[in-house]
C-alpha cells in the first residue's frame, strides 16, 4: 500500500523562508570568497609566495694573502659540508640512509637525532623551523658526489661548499698572517649585524684578524622554489615564481699583499733551529716595511684554523695555551725584553749630544763601576775604553760611567726620539709599548726618593728598560738610514680577486731623529767594529765577506743570578736573553734585523750567528732575484701554491 | 515542464535541471580531485594518491546506478520500510563499537571484505526517510507542542548520541541540522521553539564540559583565534584561506595552486577540495561552484513544493538540507568562517561511503521529482 495523500498545506509558508536562508548562507559564502580573493587577494597571494620561496645563501671566498713575491700565505682549500633542515629530514627514510654515508660518532649521531626532532615539533609557523644544522664539516669526496646524485630523494639535505682556510708555508710566518676561528655566540650578537652566522670563521690574530673586512668578502643569497612540485624544470618553475631580483652574486674577500718575503721568513726559521724560543725580525731600513719576522715556538695555522677538523683545534689549542714557552704570542710586537747592551748606542748618541763626554776620552774599566756605595759589575776586565771600544767590547763600566754624567729623563727622550717606549704602530697583534723609566715613573713606582743607580742601569739597557723586537728593528733602521724613523708597514697593497690593485702603501715617516751626523757616524763605526773588529763581542762568529754591522746584547732577566755560575746549571726562565741587533751592509744599508733568543745565555755566541746566517740568507736572495731578473713586485703576476 | 500536464500524465519524467545540476558539480569534482593529488604523481611513497581519481569514478558508476535503483522505484515504498531501515542502520552504528576500525583515534568504519565503509554516512538517508515518515504521519493543523515533538527527537538524537561517542562531531552536527531543517517544515508553538532554543544554548556549555573531545575543542579554540594554534588545525585552516585569497579573480589556473602543488593543504581531496578549486580557477570559477551548490540546494525546495505528500516534500527537503549543510560548513571551514569540523563536500570531496550517500540522497531526490 502506497502511502495517502496527505495536506502539504502546512508546508507552504515554509518553502519561502528555506529559500531565504540558502540564498542568505551562499550569498554570505559568496562575500567571503571576494573577502579572501579579491579584497586581501595580493596579501594571500604574497603570504603563498612566501611559503615556497626560500632564500639561500651564497658562500663567498676570502682574499688570499700573499707575500710580496706574489707567493700564496693563506688561501682557501676547497670543502664540503652537510647541512641538514631539521623539519624536512624524514626521519624514517632519509635520516638513515644520510647516516650511512655521513660518519658520525653514537654520541654526535644521538644529539642531532635530538635537536632534529625537537625542531620537528616545533608549530609549523615557527621561524626556527627553517633552520639548518651543520651536520658534518669537510666531508670526503665520495660523500659529496653520493649525497649530490641522490639529492631528490634527500629531502632536507644540503651539501654546501664550505672553504677551509689553507697555509701553505705552515707554522712560518703564523703570528703575522694569523689563523681563522669559528665565531663563538657572544662574537656572534655583535657581529650579527655586518652578515655573521654561525658556524662562519672570522680572522683570530695578525693579518687575518686585522683586515678581516678586506678579507672577508660579502656572501650573495639566491632565491629558489622549495618543496615537493617537481615535474616543471627548475627553470620554468623560477620563472613562474621568484621575483627579480633573484639572485645577489657574491662578492669575493680582496687580496692582500704583504711586505714580507716567505723565503727570508724560512731562513730564518732554518737559523733559529735548535733554539727553543725568541724572535725575529727583520725590516727594510728604507722603508720601514717588514721583510721577515719570526716568532717561536710557533704553531700550524692549518690546524687551529679547523683544516684538521674541529676536535684537532680543541686538542692544539689545549696544548699550546699550556706550554710555558707561549707559542700563541707574537714574541716580535706583543713582548717586551729588556734590550741590554743594544742600548748602548742610544746611550752614547745621548751623551755625545749632550757633550758631556769625548769619544776619545778613555774609562779605565777595572771589572765595574763604583757608585755611591754600591758597585755595579762590568762583564770583564776592559781596561782603558773609549766610545768606540766600550761599543765594540760591550763595556758596561764605560756606560755606567756615561749614565752618571747624564739624566735617566735624558735616557729616555732618546729612546723615545727612537720610538721606545710607544707603540710603533704596525696595526697587527696586540703591541707591547715597552718602557723607557724616567724619574718620575721611578718615584711613582717606588714611592722613595729615587736613586742615581737607575739611571745607571737605563744606561746599558736593564733596569725597568724594555723594549719590543719591532722597536729596536726600527730603531736601528733609522741608525742605519741616518735618522728616519719609519712607520713599520705589514700590508704593501690591497688587490681586487682579479688582481688590480685597489690601495697601495707607500713608506710613512715617523719622525726625522734630530742627529749630528758626526757622532752617528762614531756609532755607527764601532758597530761596524762589532763584528769586524778583533776584539768585537760578534767577531768570534762572523761569517767571512759578510758585511754587517751591530750589536749584541746579554740582556739580564733575574736578579739573582750568581755571577760564575755555569750558566747551563741555571733555571731555564732565569737565564739571560741573548740579543743582537744590527743592519746590512755596513756601508750602505739595505735592511735592519733584530734576534732575541729568550733566555739564550751571551747575545754574541747565542744571537749573532742567528743574524748572520740570515743577512747571508738575504744576500744570497738578492743575489738570485737580480739574476732571475724578477721585478721585486711583478705586476699581474702571480705565484701559485 | 512543470504545466505540461500531458508529459506529466505520460509517467516518471527526469528532472533535467536536477541531473545537470549534479553532473556539472560531480564533473568539476573529478578536475579537481586530479588536480588535488596530482601532486602525489611523482612522490614514489605515496604515488597511488595520485590515481584515486579513477577509484572515484568507479564509485560515482556505482552510485549513480544505485541512485536510478532508488529513483525507479515509488518513493512511497520506502515510507513503509522507513523504519526496517532506521533499525539497521542503529544496528550498524552499534557495530562500530564492536567491529570498529580506527583510523586516527576514531572508529567510524567497518570492514566488509575489502570493503570498508562508514555506517554512519548511509544512516544520513534512512535518517532522513525515518522523519520523513514522522512528518508525513502527523498530520495534525495545530502547532505542536513539546510533548508532540518528542517521540521523533528520541528518534533523532539516538543515532546523534551513537555518532558523537565515536567520536564524529561533524556527522553528529549534519544529522541534527538536517532533522532540524525537516522538522522546521511543520508549525510548532512559539514557546516551544524559544524553549528548544534556551535548551540548546544550556546545553552547548554542558556539551563542551561533558561530552565533547580534546581534540574537537582543540578546533573550535582554533577556529576563534588561529594566530594562536599554528600547529594543527589552525594551521591548515590559515593555509586553506591563503590557497583561496592565492586565486584571486581568475585563479593559478588547472594543477597550477602553489599551495596545493607545494604540499601546504592538508586533507585537499576530502577535507579541503574547496580550497584547491579556489586556487586553481579563481574568483569566477569559484562563484560557478557556489553557484551550483545553491542551485541544486534551491531546486530541491522547488521539488519539495511540487511534492504531492508530506513524506516527499519532508524527503525532498531532508535530502536538500544535507546537502546544504555540507556544503556550507565545508566551503565556511575552508574560508575561515566556520571551524574546521570534518565535513565533506558533497559530490566534491573523495570518498566511496560519502559519494554513494550523496547519490542515494539525489535518487530520492529525483523520485520525488519525477512522482509529483
Amino acid at each position: 500500500m502506497l502511502v495517502q495523500r496527505s495536506d502539504v498545506g502546512e508546508f507552504r509558508q515554509r518553502y519561502r523562508w528555506l529559500v531565504l536562508v540558502a540564498v542568505a548562507a551562499f550569498s554570505i559564502l559568496i562575500g567571503r570568497l571576494a573577502q579572501l580573493q579579491i579584497v586581501e587577494g595580493d596579501l594571500h597571494r604574497a603570504q603563498a609566495r612566501r611559503n615556497i620561496v626560500r632564500e639561500r645563501s651564497l658562500a663567498t671566498t676570502r682574499g688570499v694573502i700573499r707575500d710580496s713575491f706574489g707567493r700564496v700565505l693563506a688561501a682557501n682549500r676547497p670543502s664540503y659540508s652537510v647541512h641538514i633542515t631539521p623539519a624536512e629530514i624524514d626521519l624514517e627514510t632519509t635520516w638513515p640512509r644520510v647516516m650511512k654515508v655521513v660518519q658520525l660518532d653514537e654520541f654526535e649521531r644521538a644529539a642531532i637525532e635530538k635537536r632534529i626532532s625537537d625542531i620537528k615539533a616545533l608549530p609549523k609557523e615557527d621561524k626556527r623551523r627553517g633552520q639548518q644544522i651543520l651536520l658534518k664539516v669537510d666531508v670526503d669526496r665520495d660523500v659529496v658526489a653520493f649525497l649530490e646524485t641522490h639529492e631528490k630523494a634527500l629531502n632536507g639535505v644540503e651539501v654546501t661548499p664550505a672553504p677551509v682556510r689553507y697555509y701553505p708555508y705552515g707554522e712560518l710566518g703564523a703570528h703575522a698572517v694569523g689563523y681563522m676561528r669559528e665565531v663563538d655566540a657572544e662574537a656572534l650578537e655583535r657581529l650579527d649585524e655586518r652578515g655573521y652566522r654561525a658556524g662562519d670563521h672570522i680572522g683570530a690574530i695578525g693579518i687575518e684578524r686585522r683586515w678581516e673586512s678586506y678579507l672577508r668578502g660579502q656572501r650573495g643569497w639566491r632565491k629558489m622554489v622549495r618543496g615537493i612540485a617537481r615535474r616543471e624544470s627548475n627553470a620554468e618553475i623560477d620563472a613562474k615564481y621568484l621575483e627579480e631580483p633573484r639572485r645577489l652574486e657574491p662578492i669575493p674577500g680582496r687580496d692582500i699583499s704583504l711586505t714580507m718575503d716567505i723565503d727570508l721568513v724560512a731562513s730564518i726559521e732554518k737559523g733559529m733551529r735548535g733554539q727553543l724560543a725568541g724572535a725575529v725580525v727583520v725590516v727594510d731600513v728604507r722603508t720601514g716595511r717588514l721583510l721577515a719576522a719570526l716568532s717561536k715556538p710557533s704553531f700550524d695555522p692549518n690546524v687551529v684554523s679547523g683544516g684538521n677538523g674541529t676536535k684537532a683545534v680543541g686538542a692544539a689549542f689545549r696544548r699550546l695555551n699550556s706550554d710555558p714557552l707561549k707559542p700563541t704570542m707574537d714574541k716580535t710586537i706583543s713582548a717586551a725584553y729588556p734590550p741590554g747592551s743594544t742600548y748602548k748606542p742610544f746611550t752614547a748618541l745621548a751623551a755625545l749630544a749632550d757633550r758631556v763626554t769625548d769619544p776619545d776620552r778613555e774609562v779605565d774599566c777595572h771589572g765595574g763601576f763604583e757608585y755611591g756605595k754600591r758597585f755595579f759589575r762590568c762583564t770583564g776586565v776592559h781596561r782603558k775604553v773609549n766610545l768606540h771600544s766600550a761599543i765594540v767590547q760591550s763595556c758596561n763600566t764605560y756606560f755606567y760611567e756615561l749614565g752618571s754624567r747624564l739624566s735617566i729623563d735624558r735616557l729616555a727622550a732618546i729612546g723615545l726620539d727612537f720610538g721606545f717606549g710607544v707603540k710603533t704602530g704596525i696595526g697587527v697583534n696586540p703591541e707591547a709599548r715597552g718602557r723607557m723609566p724616567t724619574r718620575s715613573w721611578y718615584t711613582r713606582r717606588y714611592k722613595e726618593a729615587f736613586r742615581g743607580g737607575f739611571t745607571l742601569l737605563s744606561a746599558i739597557g736593564q733596569g725597568a728598560t724594555t723594549v719590543s723586537v719591532l722597536q729596536l728593528a726600527l730603531s736601528y733602521a733609522a741608525l742605519a738610514n741616518g735618522g728616519t724613523l719609519y712607520q713599520p708597514q705589514v700590508v704593501r697593497s690591497i688587490e681586487t680577486s682579479d688582481g688590480t690593485v685597489v690601495q697601495d702603501f707607500p713608506p710613512r715617516v715617523r719622525r726625522m731623529v734630530e742627529l749630528d751626523q758626526d757622532h752617528l757616524t762614531m756609532v755607527k763605526n764601532a758597530l761596524t767594529g762589532v763584528v769586524a773588529e778583533k776584539t768585537g763581542t760578534a767577531y768570534k762568529e762572523r761569517i767571512p765577506g759578510l758585511d754587517l754591522a751591530g750589536k749584541t746584547g746579554t740582556a739580564q732577566v733575574s736578579h739573582v743570578t750568581p755571577r760564575g755560575v755555569d750558566p747551563d746549571k741555571v733555571w731555564y726562565f732565569n737565564r739571560d736573553h741573548a740579543w743582537f741587533a744590527g743592519y746590512a751592509p755596513s756601508k750602505s744599508p739595505e735592511i735592519a734585523i733584530v734576534v732575541i733568543i729568550e733566555h739564550g745565555g751571551g747575545g754574541g755566541k747565542n744571537a749573532a750567528p742567528v743574524a748572520m746566517r740570515v743577512v747571508r740568507d738575504w744576500e744570497k736572495l738578492k743575489e738570485k732575484r737580480v739574476s732571475a731578473q724578477t721585478p721585486a713586485h711583478p705586476p699581474g703576476k702571480r705565484g701559485s701554491l | 515542464m512543470a504545466g505540461d500536464r500531458f508529459s506529466f500524465r505520460r509517467g516518471p519524467m527526469v528532472d533535467m535541471p536536477l541531473l545537470l545540476g549534479v553532473v556539472a558539480i560531480l564533473t568539476l569534482g573529478l578536475v579537481n580531485l586530479y588536480s588535488a593529488t596530482s601532486v602525489y604523481i611523482d612522490d614514489d611513497s605515496r604515488a597511488r594518491l595520485a590515481d584515486i581519481y579513477v577509484t572515484q569514478i568507479y564509485w560515482i558508476v556505482v552510485g549513480a546506478m544505485i541512485a536510478i535503483l532508488v529513483a525507479a522505484i515509488d518513493y512511497r515504498h520506502y515510507e513503509r520500510v522507513a523504519p526496517v531501515l532506521y533499525a539497521g542502520g542503529m544496528v550498524s552504528l552499534g557495530l562500530v563499537f564492536v567491529l570498529g576500525k580506527d583510523v586516527r583515534g576514531s572508529s567510524r568504519w567497518i570492514q566488509l571484505g575489502s570493503f570498508a565503509f562508514q555506517p554512519s554516512e548511509f544512516m544520513k538517508i534512512f535518517l532522513i526517510l525515518m522523519v520523513a515518515k514522522v512528518v508525513h504521519n502527523d498530520s495534525r493543523t495545530e502547532p505542536r507542542s513539546l510533548v508532540d515533538l518528542a517521540p521523533v527527537s528520541a528518534l533523532i538524537l539516538a543515532p546523534v548520541a551513537l555518532v558523537m561517542m565515536q567520536p564524529d562531531l561533524g556527522t553528529s552536527l549534519i544529522y541534527l541540522l538536517t532533522c532540524i531543517s525537516m522538522l522546521a517544515m511543520m508549525r510548532i508553538r512559539t514557546f516551544s521553539v524559544l524553549s528548544l532554543l534556551a535548551t540548546g544554548a544550556i546545553s552547548m556549555p554542558l556539551a563542551w564540559m561533558f561530552v565533547m573531545r580534546d581534540y574537537q575543542k582543540h578546533r573550535i579554540t582554533s577556529f576563534l583565534n588561529p594566530e594562536a594554534d599554528k600547529t594543527g588545525t589552525g594551521w591548515h585552516a590559515l593555509q586553506s584561506q591563503t590557497a583561496i585569497g592565492n586565486g584571486q579573480l581568475t585563479g593559478e589556473g588547472f594543477m597550477q595552486g602553489t599551495q596545493n602543488q607545494f604540499g601546504f593543504l592538508p586533507e585537499q581531496y576530502s577535507d579541503f577540495p574547496f580550497a584547491v578549486f579556489s586556487e586553481d580557477w579563481g574568483f569566477f570559477g569559484t562563484v560557478v561552484l557556489i553557484g551550483l551548490y545553491a542551485f541544486v540546494c534551491i531546486w530541491s525546495i522547488h521539488i519539495a513544493s511540487q511534492a504531492k505528500d508530506r513524506f516527499g516534500a519532508a524527503l525532498a527537503v531532508g535530502v536538500g538540507a544535507l546537502l546544504f549543510w555540507h556544503a556550507v560548513f565545508n566551503i565556511g571551514m575552508a574560508m575561515g568562517v566556520l571551524p574546521v569540523v570534518g565535513i565533506t563536500l558533497p559530490l566534491f570531496s573523495y570518498g566511496g561511503s560519502s559519494v554513494l550517500t550523496m547519490l542515494m540522497g539525489l535518487g530520492l531526490l529525483m523520485n520525488v521529482s519525477m512522482r509529483r
